[in-house]
């Protein structure tokens, strides 16, 4: 009994990894536990916290990789989850993550560590970025100052780890202290003296308290009832104790923290002098510049469009939708549904003009597949080199029109991937206001790459002008309606601020990994909705009701719009996928069913049209069923209506096409 | 025993007479120089005895129906509106004070800084030419050593051009939420920094950070130039 029990609290021991955004927490993570979770130098993207096991001593130890921090007393939503995971699950021992060149930063989330109790080790990371730029950093001094284990290491090439292992059965409570002024720390004193008796982190908590934080509660409130009450008795006495000082009593601590951080690194560093700028950092200054900023920046536009647009959409895909669907699987499978199923019904079913193989499956595999797979791959370079960061600042302006800055540029750019992660990392945006702008034009402007490809493969043979049409139409529908948006919604927008990380060559194995990742996410969510989406056709094909709803959809799709009435499958189907629906037209023009004006206007009508079910269920869950219902009925009159008086201006003959 | 302060608060009498002459100077700039318009200002700013005492005083005389001030007189008149005019520059500039609280204030302050201290505001400020409405400030013995265009000691970041380093002296930014995310980036007073560009957005490089911000939060930032 008592072994069963012993074995349950080793597995329970818990190791805590913390530290500031960008610093290599993850690829730590990733060493320790041997599983990886996405790596980025986005600031923001590790919203989700993950979780492995990992030895240390011959013990097996749960490690958990926590959200980036800048401070422990929260003013985002990753330090607050950061802050309850440490509270709540008090941690056997924190390893920090800090960055090597940027060692008083870290300190300062030292300091805070310290007054969490918890035993820590802190692990100077990306230690051969800051020896190429010439800073050395004592680490047995400041071991000593800290009273903490400092270990260096290199998580990219593992240098470090097995100290970093050992260390971690010498971890230590930090013994600094940063040097208060006499009367914060007689406030402080003062709440931590009224705390109820089992509250842990008492120091932690008192400060918090003192800032007028009371959500420091709710991770500990497990505690008890009681201690809750008596804490609110607290909150009364730190809120007289912070009233008697002229500035918020939060910057008069963070001030000296700030001020014993930096001593210690002054104390500790030591720059001999970079060894030379290297290119990659030269590229990094570059990049910013307005010359040749934009230049880089249109040229990584133009890469893009090859390799995704040209590459991907035309070559990869018909390499695999002619070849390998079209002459090799699609008549095996068409001849093993012959002999295997008897039922002409069922057959027509899984092989039909409607078939869930012959269309879902090829449609997923043979077209969506490699052009988003080559999306995520693009993407995933321009996010582990760290460009994406400067592409924001070259689009800054651009943003500034429609209510926006420059951060929103990782969710549009990632919407051109896929719109539905696109409006999951709508929380790295601060207001709310951006946050439904960015959500609208990601509805309304962005085509996301299984449709964009499909829609450049429509282009393929056809004059330049209908590419140029589309994307001034959409490009300027986008600005028009940001624009109106920034100006109807109530709120502010907030000034740009970004981290700007340097730039790195990205790492082929997180790569693999993160495009894995993202890509496994991208087929669970797209396969079964594409299989729906084709059944609902097949029954509505042998039920008549497509005929039906074609009729009904006629007005529109032929009247308004101009288009073929089979169209309006396209349509239906893209209801439940807009790359779908994209690729339904793509046939359709394959197939010679409609001319240029009638691809120009099906182009822009299905870029601007509804988003996908699974999009649309995202907004509803970030931005709540009115916001996303509002959205939806907007878009949907809207693309209708702009594709109505393309049609119209078209016919008129005012464009050729 | 008696002390001598070397500053003593200035009597009311002494502000009156202050007051007085900084109205009678600006009334000269703008070309009012008749005895019956400047006796009505008077009695209006400062009390009905102040045109008395000007004279008796012998700061101002008479000259027909006009005014005007004796030499002692103009150096008074023009040292008061010196320091008046700087103090506004540093309420509005520095204390980013809201402008219905610079003009009472300053009124109290000009008559309590000393010659010293209005030239550390001067040098402070980069010798300002013009008061937050637009009259001129009197230059003072400090403008015309440094020479004829300083830029000021102290500026907004967004003042500053592409290469210029300098350090971070204070943070306008009260309570906003970018304020706490600066900080926390190690953008804190006393900062070393280099602005690397200025377009599309300013970066600034402080050791190893790099951080690109828009100019409303530059604005906010006020920087000592280090060359």
């Amino acid at each position: 009994m008592r072994a069963v029990l012993d074995s349950k609290v080793v597995a329970t021991k818990l190791l805590a990894l913390v530290g500031n955004p960008n610093v290599g927490k993850s690829v730590v993570f990733g060493n320790l536990t041997g599983r990886y979770v996405t790596v980025s130098n986005y600031p923001g993207t590790t919203v989700d916290v993950s979780r492995g096991a990992g030895w240390f001593a011959g013990e097996q130890v749960q490690i958990v990789d926590t959200p980036g921090i800048l401070s422990l007393f929260p003013k985002s939503e990753d330090e607050r989850v950061t802050r309850d995971l440490l509270l709540r699950e008090r941690p056997w021992t924190v390893i920090q993550v800090a960055d090597a060149k940027n060692l008083a930063r870290s300190l300062l989330v030292t300091l805070e560590l310290g007054r969490l109790g918890i035993p820590m080790v802190l692990a100077l990371n990306m230690s051969d970025e800051a020896r190429q730029r010439g800073i050395e950093i004592d680490a047995p001094r400041l071991s000593k100052i800290l009273g903490v284990p400092v270990v260096e290491t290199v998580a990219t090439t593992k240098e470090g780890m097995a100290e970093l292992r050992r260390a971690v059965s010498s971890a230590r409570v930090p013994s600094v202290r940063e040097d208060l002024l006499a009367e914060a720390a007689e406030a402080l004193d003062r709440v931590v003296n009224c705390l109820p008796v089992p509250v842990p982190a008492r120091e932690f908590v008192a400060e918090s308290l003192l800032y007028g934080d009371a959500t420091v509660w709710k991770p500990i409130v497990q505690v008890s009832e009681s201690v809750e009450r008596e804490g609110a008795r607290c909150m009364t006495v730190s809120s007289s104790a912070s009233k008697r000082f002229a500035r918020p009593i939060r910057f008069l601590i963070l001030d000296s923290r700030q001020q014993k951080a930096r001593e210690i690194a002054a104390e500790v560093v030591q720059v001999t002098g970079a060894t030379g700028s290297t290119w990659a950092q030269a590229f990094g200054r570059l990049s910013m510049r307005p010359w040749p900023g934009y230049l880089i920046a249109a040229g990584a536009l133009y890469i893009l469009y090859q390799f995704v647009g040209v590459f991907a959409a035309q070559t990869l895909v018909d390499i695999f939708e002619n070849v390998l669907f079209g002459k090799i699987l699609n008549p095996a499978v068409i001849r093993l549904t012959d002999f295997l199923v008897p039922v002409p019904f069922l057959r027509e079913m899984i092989v039909g003009p409607y078939g869930l193989f012959t269309m879902a499956v090829t449609y997923a595999l043979a077209l969506i597949l490699p052009i988003v797979t080559c999306f995520f791959l693009f993407f995933g370079i321009l996010e582990d080199s760290g460009y994406l960061p400067r592409l924001a600042i070259m689009l800054d302006r651009a943003f500034r029109t429609m209510g926006l800055n420059g951060k929103a540029v990782l969710p549009m750019i990632l919407g051109l991937g896929c719109d539905t992660m696109a409006t999951l990392t709508t929380r790295v945006l601060d207001s709310r206001k951006e946050k439904i702008i960015v959500s609208l034009l990601l509805t309304l402007s962005v085509p996301c790459s299984a449709q964009l490809g499909a829609m450049l493969g429509m282009t393929a043979g056809l004059s330049w002008k209908v590419l140029a049409i589309w994307f001034c139409v959409v490009a300027g529908t986008m600005v028009l309606v940001g624009w109106g948006a920034a100006r109807i919604l109530p709120g502010v927008r907030s000034p740009f601020l970004m981290e700007i990380p340097p730039i790195r060559i990205p790492q082929a194995k997180n790569l693999y990994k993160k495009i894995r990742a993202r890509l496994g996410w991208y087929l669970r969510e797209a396969v079964p909705l594409f299989l729906l989406a084709t059944f609902v056709l097949f029954v509505m094909d042998k039920t008549g009701m497509l005929v039906l709803a074609r009729e009904a959809a006629q007005p529109i799709v032929q009247g308004l719009l101009g288009l073929p009435a089979a169209a309006a499958d396209s349509f239906i189907i893209g209801f439940l996928r807009r790359d779908y629906g994209a690729a339904g037209f793509f046939m359709l023009a394959q197939n010679g069913l409609m001319d240029p004006r009638q691809t120009t206007v099906a182009l822009v009508v299905i870029t601007l049209f509804m988003p996908c079910v699974a999009h649309f269920l995202m907004t509803i869950k970030e931005r709540g069923l009115f916001p996303a219902l509002a959205i939806s009925a907007f878009v949907f009159a809207f693309s209708i209506a702009v594709g109505g008086l393309l049609n119209l201006v078209l016919k008129s003959g005012l464009i050729g096409v | 025993m008696t002390t001598q302060k070397k500053y003593p608060i200035p009597s009311a009498e002494q502000e009156d007479l202050e007051e007085s002459l900084g109205a009678v100077y600006h009334c000269f700039e703008r070309g009012i120089r008749d005895k019956k318009s400047i006796l009505a200002v008077l009695e209006e700013v400062v009390n009905v005895e102040a045109y008395g005492k000007l004279l008796s005083r012998g700061y101002a005389r008479e000259a027909g129906s006009d005014v005007e001030l004796s030499g002692e007189g103009m150096k008074l008149a023009e040292d008061v509106t010196r320091r008046h005019r700087l103090a506004e520059r540093l309420l509005t500039d520095v204390l980013a004070l809201s402008s219905h609280y610079v003009d009472p204030n300053a009124c109290k302050l000009e008559h309590i800084i000393s010659p010293e201290v209005a030239q550390s505001i001067c040098a402070l400020l980069g010798h300002p030419s013009e008061c937050p409405h637009g009259s001129p400030i009197p230059r003072g013995e400090c403008c015309r050593e440094a020479g004829e265009s300083v830029e000021p000691i102290i500026s907004s970041l967004d003042k500053l051009s592409d290469g210029e380093k300098g350090r971070i002296a204070y943070l306008l930014l009260k309570n906003h939420p970018e304020l706490h995310q600066l900080l926390a980036l190690g953008l804190v007073p006393g900062t070393v920094f280099s602005l690397h560009q200025t377009h599309p957005t300013y970066v600034v490089q402080a050791g190893e950070t790099t951080i690109a911000l828009e100019k409303d939060i530059a604005e906010k930032i006020f920087v000592r130039r280090t060359g």
